[in-house]
């Protein structure tokens, strides 16, 4: 990685996501969301339980299309860190407003 | 003379700078993120008041619809990651064509979302209409936040094809290529946050009963 950006013939290393990657990604996502409709079409005895695992599923396939899709994986560190700290900001707000609401 | 001839204006040519439209683009992204992110906040907080109502409600959204657009648009991600793979290997075509399947995607969501608002509107359950006066508070409530928060990702949804289809044409011209192609990408990032939207809309509103 060369910090000169005058020069535009100067090409940096860019990686390439292969066409197979973005396919077993698919596949990985398209298998997440089976599971989440299984437990909800099938598993109405786990009501309790049903909220908080299609969230948590629901997070995994964000974080897997983030990761793979978005390119995260390969982009500079930077990217990552500024979605981890919206991520805290938002999950923080949320899980702290809840623990008031709950414990009244 | 020799003073003079190495100078330059900081931007007197058109310069591009990729990793920087990469990053203007990820912030506007954490604008749409809190902006949903709000939305989220609302519901859950309705939901945790009236619990029974969006129970009861929830059950009259069809899964089967909801799941099928899901895989719709993972699918759509799937191809507009490869439209960015195939023209950084400089193969515009299979990149065009590509990005013609997002695109076809993107109207096969829209469609079924127009089938699936016209059976609640014909069924009265709009804002405004008599069904929807007439449910129990809560009911009404879930109804109004289906509506905004779907019809505001179909609006993104609608954006999200305009700026593919903008892609294409821009590629067609030779505009986008092996060495330009940071359009293309930052389209995907946009669809992809399109995507990410909606893997938290489907099971809040079709599959937590």
């Amino acid at each position: 990685m060369s910090n000169t950006n005058e020069n535009h013939n100067e090409k940096e290393q860019v990686h390439i996501s292969g066409y197979k990657e973005h396919f077993s990604t698919l596949m990985a996502l398209l298998l997440l969301t089976v599971i989440t409709v299984a437990i909800s079409v099938f598993g109405a005895d786990l009501r309790s339980l049903s909220v908080f695992t299609a969230l948590l599923i629901a997070t995994v396939k964000v974080i897997v299309v983030a990761y793979y899709f978005m390119h995260l994986k390969y982009d500079k560190k930077i990217y990552t860190w500024l979605v981890l700290i919206v991520a805290i900001l938002f999950v923080s707000f949320t899980v702290l407003t809840s623990i008031e609401y709950l414990n009244r | 003379m020799e003073h003079t001839s190495g100078f330059s204006l900081p931007n007197s040519g058109h310069n591009r700078d990729a990793e920087a439209s990469k990053m203007g683009m990820w912030l506007f992204l954490f604008t749409e993120l809190l902006l949903f992110g709000g939305l989220f906040i609302v519901y859950m907080v309705y939901r945790s008041l009236n619990p029974e109502s969006f129970l009861l409600a929830s059950f009259e959204l069809d899964v089967a619809l909801g799941t099928f657009n899901t895989v719709v648009l993972l699918v759509s991600s799937m191809t507009i990651a490869m439209s960015i793979t195939a023209i950084q290997l400089g193969d515009a075509k299979k990149s065009i064509l590509l990005l013609y399947t997002t695109l076809l995607l993107a109207l096969v969501f829209l469609v079924v979302k127009y089938f699936e608002w016209s059976a609640k509107i014909h069924h009265g359950f709009f804002p405004g209409l008599d069904v929807y006066e007439n449910l129990p508070p809560g009911e009404s409530l879930f109804f109004f936040l289906y509506f905004f928060m779907t019809g505001l990702h179909a609006l993104h949804i609608i954006i999200g094809g305009i700026i593919i289809a903008v892609v294409i044409y821009r590629t067609k011209k030779g505009l986008v290529d092996k060495d330009k192609y940071t359009l293309t990408e930052n389209a995907g990032l946009y669809w992809h946050l399109v995507d990410l939207i909606w893997i938290y809309l489907f099971p809040l509103f079709y599959l937590i009963h």
